[in-house]
């Protein structure tokens, strides 16, 4: 009897192990209460609200592929859907690409906000505190001002999410515009001169995102706008922080691009394949079929119309840069003309957009996806035609000329590339473009800005900015005439099933 | 253990031997049963004295007796028999089964009862049901064999697939509707081998699943492995050889017809430039389907004293699947030992030990063309069959002439790596003490492991999948481990003409599940498969988390039974969760039943026709409590970041927190009538039931994507959704006498759900398609709907150019050939307004239907098996059709055409972009002859001399004949979209078919052997 009872007892004592209070201390993962201890925390959380614009759903490709799109520089070589919808300026409130960027520029904006709030509990000198979240102010506001341009009002958040914020009711377009000027003035106010890349926020960012803030906010007749934009503009030209690349190249070359003077503030890939789609896929959405580059070659989603080239002048080196016209494809050496010897199905014989195949550096995915370029979200050419643009509103014809003839002459200076077709050439100093005489225009302005930041995304907000549309879709467009054109387009539509979420966002967007 | 067993065996004989040392004379004797089985441990008493032995491994026993002796032979579940000593020498005895213990003995939660005490809604299934072909898992033998008990393969005949099953119905949408699985009584353990199971019961209602609390919703299967008879050492073993072939193929163009089909597309897209053909003719399908095997082995051992009883089985299990480079193996071990330390105690152990080994081929893409290359039989329909196989440098073509550039299927079957290693062990110390003889003690103390390793590489020979990073490679480690104690009291009484059964206790239960992951690009050969991550030069952000989860719980149960008329069982059980939010850390769940055996009253006791008739109603809360471990908790999330070129460290928003969040809680009612007439001959079944479930855990899509959560998925308590119906089940013994017997097992189910509330009463669309559909809604959860109706256009023919029939209109840019689709808003648009609910996954019913026979020493089993009314959207014909891709020869005969105008088909080349509508919605009813077999049992006096206690020689046929209107590869679909299988996407996304592997037709030899 005696031995089963040890071993009955020991079978209690096995069973009775835990008696537990049930409560969950998890490891390895963060809590948003006592994170913040230190201002690397609240550069943790910065860094965070950064990142998402590199993400595929951001800058990687779907925002900035629909805003390649619905421009008229580049046209479409797909029937996907979604696609379709941005290209034909069609979009539903369904649209697939819509649904992604949405709430990625959402989180980038949430995380800004945990930086600015997360700060508030750390106990530092404001000299310390200051600059670090000045970088949360300056991404907030780059998030917000897409947000404004893209859709209008839109709910505004500009700290922790709380129960109230479920039912909120948009923000009007003046009062987003006057929160990001603010967030912007904070962001100038305390922001470093120089950082270590472009793509850490400094003063010079913010201020050269005030001038282009202040433009748009402008439109085509807001004097007051448009003195704040010249002087925004004007103070990053005469600080010196910034000049012209002497090869324009060089601005598409993620080899070489961490050492131009140029960019004032960039998205940098470092060919890291990250995790949740944190990587670039631009180049290949932009890229020839079959092309015997990058692994792969392009997949020939985002193509311009042979318009774009056809109406370009030879003369000018932008060109020779920004498209390519001849490649290698599965071996052999064609020009444009024959680029469907792929044999896919949308391949176009037409030059295809060259800026991001050619020099896309180290990349960690076949195809040039996750490159190592850095993409300018705003760089010295474009602050100097910002000032030009001002000056013209202004009836300061001089300085106009002046600003917009200095990127002319960078064009004309030439320089090493190679062409589609991986051949290295020196396109020779040229007469194209001559410098502009007389008086500028401001639509002298808007063709100069097509050019020069043709393919980097600018151009819809132009045409959004100007209301150039009728000019830009009607028959003698670039694209021909795009029937489905109306000026609602100037604005996306609210993804729907926001709305159905939170029906005090109604009403939709007219037109949707 | 076995050797050890059987010494001790041994030893107790021979101590036996050594007990004759007595006066008077010796007589000889040999017990047997009815059968003339001899009887090994039956115990030989001479009344009155305490003088006795017992009978040998062949039943024979000595004894010295004295004449007029009274011999009293008792073997438990025998009746005692007594035989007067005269002159007879030897002595013949044979015993008789005792009728009374030969009532069916059901498993329940903690216990057994009567088959005929049973108040609740059980289902058993026998382990001739479960073993009747071979299987690489018992779930799946459980398919058609129990009413409302729906099984399917997650990947059709892919070997090592997961079983789905579900118990009436789906209960959750966004937790596990998958039922708890109890082996021998440690919950939540991995399913053995369909050969080591004794018995495996199905709990359906709550009266008979609240005892497992929170764990019950979905239903509980408790299975009981077979253990050891006392007697002779029983050697068993079962083989079987199967061969399998693909049931069908899907009629494809060859290379001239596509280039015809390629040129027609691009002449009615405005493209000038001819399609430029391939040099190749290649039939993908040919290339990556085969001729398959299956091979299943089972060597079992089971005996012992009357003390000490073991069992002791091994299995292995192997198959080639039908997808060239698909295989699957699984080796398996079991034990259980139990000993009679004392008069009322027993110890005893189980153990549980596999390891499996699954090389997969790439099938079911999510559709992230980049990943894989997509899958290979997706790939073998869109993989232009004029490419060769390779090119002339001898590299594998790849690329594709159409679409998406993708690697060959042919290709990518061979040289992707796919390989899942998963080990289990399980190990449960039990012991039992009768501490008076109504109280009974149990304590269970048991510790489980599971070890799943996934290794994905893509070599460098896979251009567009891994060409220019110099192969791909993944590994991902997820490690679960539970510690599980319960204990628990019985205690029995009689009152009066009252039986009481109270049981009680508490469990504990612990999981903690880790899990590591790392990926990387660049190795230096290929030949390093996943193992040289060493060599790696692009290391991808590695991952690793762990977390932990305990539940604490008490229950107990009453049963009441007056007069053997009326019964009454109330349960409850009382859990906690640690993975439940701070505000509801425990929930009780109660549940009561009453049954009534109207067949004993006094006015049907003695009817010779009805022979049982009993009524049954129960009524319980059981739980789902299906939330992740601190998925309660607002959290911060570590992302990827960089800053100046060097990652940094980065957090975002992840979620709010919700104090509030908690299980599921499904209130389910129970009708039921057991019938059985003419001495049980006829036996059916009746249930009808009706479960609510409430504060379903649904993702939130009420919280604005404006709040900039990272994390999509966060969950909250909202919604409701109701499943009801009826199930019958009906055996009968049609013909039994010596030479010929015939029984019929029947069972069907009807159920309905319905979705009864959501979140703020929005719909909810989920997205069943692979990423490259441009469509994000394919299927909808709606209030007032079942779940899951299929979501798209409602095709209205082709448009014949001209004005468009009223209520229809074209896709942007529609000319003649076109696809029409119903204009539901009249806007003369089709646009997101006009996307309606366009079909229904769910049957109308699901049936089984088993015949028995035996003639002389042949035996055979036809088992037929279907489903009624439920649909299926025809995915992989959406691909087929985008012209993109190899189309069927039925898909471009009978397109539009200017001259070929009457038909349902659009143009090629039409203006549609892979759209989600009524025109890929099929009928996907089927009855399929899921088994068929005829044995042979050789006679055992033949077999005596050899020293063969049995054996049966068998040939089956599984899945011979499918009768079916669905035009894809088979109806058996489960196809999971871009979100690949989680809970809600097994829950909710039912009947897309798209990359299946198909199910297969199987010829099955298998022998029986029991020394």
């Amino acid at each position: 009897m005696k031995t089963y009872k040890y071993l009955f007892l020991l079978l209690i004592s096995l069973s009775i192990i835990g008696c537990s209070d049930l409560e969950e201390e998890p490891v390895g993962i963060l809590a948003p209460e006592g994170f913040f201890s230190s201002m690397a925390d609240v550069q943790a959380a910065v860094d965070g609200s950064l990142t998402h614009a590199i993400n595929e759903k951001i800058w990687g490709r779907k925002l900035s592929i629909a805003l390649m799109l619905r421009s008229d520089m580049v046209s479409l070589a797909s029937n996907e859907t979604r696609r379709v919808e941005m290209e034909e300026l069609t979009t539903l409130a369904s649209n697939g690409m819509l649904s992604e960027f949405w709430p990625r520029i959402y989180q980038g904006i949430a995380a800004a906000n945990l930086a600015i709030s997360g700060a508030e509990s750390v106990s530092a000198e404001e000299s310390i505190k200051n600059p670090v979240v000045a970088q949360a102010y300056f991404t907030r506001a780059f998030y917000y001002f897409h947000l404004v341009r893209l859709f209008g009002d839109i709910p505004y958040i500009d700290g922790p999410f709380t129960e109230a914020d479920l039912t909120i009711g948009k923000t009007p377009v003046a009062e987003v515009y006057e929160k990001i000027i603010a967030d912007l003035e904070f962001a100038e106010t305390w922001l470093p001169e120089t950082t270590a890349s472009a793509a850490i926020p400094s003063k010079g960012a913010a201020t050269s995102y005030l001038a282009l803030v202040y433009l748009t906010r402008a439109g085509t007749s807001n004097t007051a706008d448009f003195q704040k934009a010249y002087d925004y503009a004007t103070q990053v030209i005469n600080s010196g922080m910034y000049a012209l690349d002497s090869n324009y190249q060089n601005l598409f070359n993620a080899n070489v691009i961490d050492a131009s003077p140029e960019p004032i503030f960039a998205l940098d890939y470092n060919n890291v394949e990250a995790e949740d789609n944190a990587y670039d896929q631009t180049a290949p959405m932009t890229g020839i079929r079959g092309d015997d580059r990058n692994d792969g070659g392009g997949w020939s989603v985002a193509v311009p119309s042979l318009e774009v080239y056809t109406t370009w002048d030879a003369g000018d080196y932008r060109r020779a840069v920004s498209l390519d016209d001849e490649a290698n494809i599965n071996g052999t050496y064609v020009n444009y003309t024959q680029f469907d010897i792929s044999g896919h199905q949308f391949a176009k014989n037409v030059p295809y957009i060259a800026k991001y195949m050619r020099y896309p550096g180290p990349y960690a995915r076949i195809n040039a996806r996750a490159t190592s370029h850095n993409y300018s979200m705003i760089r010295y050419a474009e602050v100097l035609l910002i000032a030009a643009e001002a000056a013209v509103e202004l009836g300061n014809n001089a300085a106009a000329l002046d600003y917009i003839n200095q990127v002319r002459a960078r064009a004309r200076m030439g320089g090493a590339y190679k062409t589609g077709a991986d051949i290295e050439k020196t396109f020779p100093a040229s007469p194209v473009p001559a410098n502009l005489t007389g008086t500028v225009t401001i639509n002298d302005v808007l063709e100069e800005r097509r050019l020069e930041l043709a393919f980097e995304c600018k151009r819809w907000y132009d045409i959004v900015r100007r209301q150039i549309g009728d000019q830009a879709y009607g028959p003698n467009g670039l694209e021909g005439n795009k029937e489905f054109f109306t000026a609602d387009d100037y604005l996306l539509p609210l993804p729907e099933d926001e709305l159905e979420r939170n029906p005090n966002l109604l009403p939709q967007n007219p037109g949707y | 253990m076995n050797l050890k067993t059987q010494c001790i065996a041994l030893a107790l004989l021979f101590f036996n031997v050594a007990l004759f040392a007595q006066t008077g004379y010796n007589i000889t004797g040999h017990v047997a049963d009815a059968q003339n089985v001899p009887i090994a441990g039956a115990n030989i008493l001479i009344k009155g004295s305490s003088t006795g032995t017992s009978t040998d491994f062949d039943g024979n026993f000595e004894l010295e007796v004295k004449s007029g002796d009274v011999l009293q032979i008792s073997y438990l579940g025998y009746v005692t028999h007594t035989v007067t000593i005269t002159d007879q020498n030897p002595v013949k005895i044979t015993l008789v089964e005792d009728a009374s213990q030969l009532e069916e003995v059901v498993v329940v939660g903690y216990g057994t009862r009567k088959k005929s005490d049973i108040t609740g809604s059980v289902a058993s299934v026998k382990s001739e049901e479960l073993t009747a072909y071979p299987t690489s898992n018992a779930e799946q033998a459980l398919q058609g064999r129990a009413a409302g008990v729906v099984v399917q393969s997650n990947n059709g005949g892919e070997p090592g697939a997961p079983i789905n099953i579900k118990i009436r119905g789906n209960t959750s949408i966004n937790a596990s509707s998958n039922p708890l699985i109890v082996v021998d009584g440690f919950v939540g353990a991995a399913m053995p081998q369909a050969n080591d199971i004794a018995s495996m019961e199905v709990l359906k209602d709550a009266s008979a699943t609240a005892i497992y609390g929170s764990r019950g919703s979905n239903g509980v299967i408790l299975v009981t492995t077979k253990t050891g008879k006392s007697g002779r050492l029983n050697i068993e073993f079962n083989s079987s050889y199967a061969i399998q072939n693909t049931a069908n193929e899907i009629d494809l163009l060859n290379a001239d017809e596509f280039a015809n089909y390629q040129n027609d597309i691009r002449a009615n897209t405005g493209n000038t430039s001819p399609y430029t053909q391939g040099s190749g003719n290649t039939n993908w399908q040919d290339l990556i389907y085969r001729s398959g095997n299956t091979q299943n082995y089972q060597l079992a051992f089971s005996g012992g004293s009357e003390k000490i009883k073991f069992y002791a089985s091994t299995n292995y299990f192997g198959q080639d699947g039908i997808v060239i480079n698909s295989d699957f193996e699984k080796l398996t071990f079991l034990s259980n030992i139990d000993a009679q330390v004392f008069d009322n105690l027993k110890l005893g152990m189980n153990l549980y030990g596999s390891r499996d080994e699954k090389n997969g081929a790439a099938t079911q893409s999510d559709g992230s063309v980049s990943a894989g290359g997509d899958d290979v039989i997706t790939l073998a329909m869109r993989y232009a069959p004029d490419q060769p196989v390779y090119d002339e440098d001898g590299s594998y073509n790849s690329g594709n002439s159409v679409g998406d550039p993708v690697d060959n299927p042919y290709a990518v079957a061979t040289e992707r790596i796919d390989e899942n290693k998963t080990d289990d062990f399980r190990a449960n110390l039990f012991a039992d003490w009768d501490i008076i003889e109504s109280l009974s003690f149990r304590t269970t103390f048991g510790f489980s492991t599971q070890n799943r390793t996934r290794g994905i590489f893509s070599p460098s020979t896979l251009e567009v999948t891994a060409g220019g990073i110099d192969g791909r490679a993944s590994v991902q480690n997820n490690k679960n481990t539970q510690v599980l104690s319960e204990n628990y009291l019985t205690y029995s009484t009689t009152i009066g003409k009252g039986d009481f059964t109270l049981m009680g206790g508490y469990s504990y239960q612990k999981s903690v599940s880790e899990y590591y992951y790392m990926e990387a690009t660049g190795f230096l050969s290929d030949t390093f498969s996943y193992y040289g991550f060493g060599s790696a030069t692009n290391i991808l952000q590695p991952d690793s988390t762990i977390s932990e989860v305990e539940i604490q719980s008490q229950f107990g149960r009453l049963n009441y039974d007056w007069d053997d008329k009326y019964l009454f069982t109330a349960t409850v059980r009382r859990d906690g969760a640690s993975n439940f939010a701070e505000n509801h850390k425990y929930a009780i769940f109660p549940s009561g039943a009453i049954g009534w055996k109207i067949s004993n009253e006094n006015f049907l006791k003695d009817s010779n026709t009805i022979s049982n008739l009993k009524l049954r109603a129960s009524y319980g809360v059981t739980g789902n409590p299906s939330i992740g471990a601190y998925e309660s908790l607002a959290r911060i999330e570590g992302i990827y970041a960089s800053s100046n070129g060097e990652t940094v460290s980065a957090v975002t928003p992840d979620r709010p927190g919700n104090p509030d969040l908690k299980w599921e809680s499904s209130y389910q009612t129970n009708f039921g009538l057991d019938f059985g007439l003419l001495s049980n001959r006829i036996n059916m079944s009746f249930d009808y039931y009706n479960i609510n479930t409430e504060d379903l855990i649904l993702i939130n899509n009420a919280l604005p994507e404006y709040a900039g959560y990272l994390d999509d998925e966060i969950l909250t308590n909202v919604g409701e959704i109701n499943n009801r119906g009826f199930e019958f089940a009906l055996n009968t013994i049609n013909i039994s006498n010596e030479n010929f017997t015939w029984s019929t097992d029947f069972n069907i189910a009807f159920n309905r759900n319905e979705v009864v509330s959501l979140v703020g009463g929005l719909d909810y669309f989920g997205n069943a398609a692979p990423s490259y559909f441009s469509h994000d809604r394919s299927y909808v959860l709606r209030e007032g709907e079942a779940v899951g109706l299929f979501w798209g256009y409602d095709y209205a023919g082709v448009y014949q150019g001209g004005n468009v029939p009223a209520g229809t209109a074209t896709l942007p840019g529609g000319v003649a050939g076109d696809p029409l689709f119903a204009d539901l808003d009249d806007s003369g648009d089709i646009t997101e307004a006009d996307r309606t609910t366009i079909g229904d996954p769910n049957p109308d019913f699901t049936w089984g239907f088993t015949n028995n026979f035996t003639l002389g020493n042949f035996d055979m089993n036809i088992f037929f098996q279907g489903s009624q009314g439920n649909e299926i959207f025809n995915m992989t014909n959406v691909q087929l059709t985008n012209g993109d891709a190899n189309t069927t020869r039925d898909n471009y005969y009978s397109a539009w055409t200017p001259t070929n105008t009457d038909t349902n088909t659009p143009r090629v080349g039409n203006n549609s972009n892979r759209e989600i509508s009524s025109r890929f919605v099929e009928d996907g009813s089927y009855v399929r002859l899921k088994n068929i077999a005829i044995g042979y049992t050789f006679a055992s006096d033949v077999l005596d001399n050899i020293g063969i206690e049995r054996l049966r020689l068998a040939i089956s046929a599984q899945n011979l004949l499918t009768w079916t209107d669905y035009s894809g590869l088979d109806p058996e679909v489960n196809y999971f979209g871009s979100e690949g299988n989680n809970n809600f996407s097994s829950n909710t996304a039912q009947g897309f078919d798209f990359g299946n592997y198909p199910t297969v037709r199987t010829v099955t030899f298998s022998l029986n052997l029991k020394f």
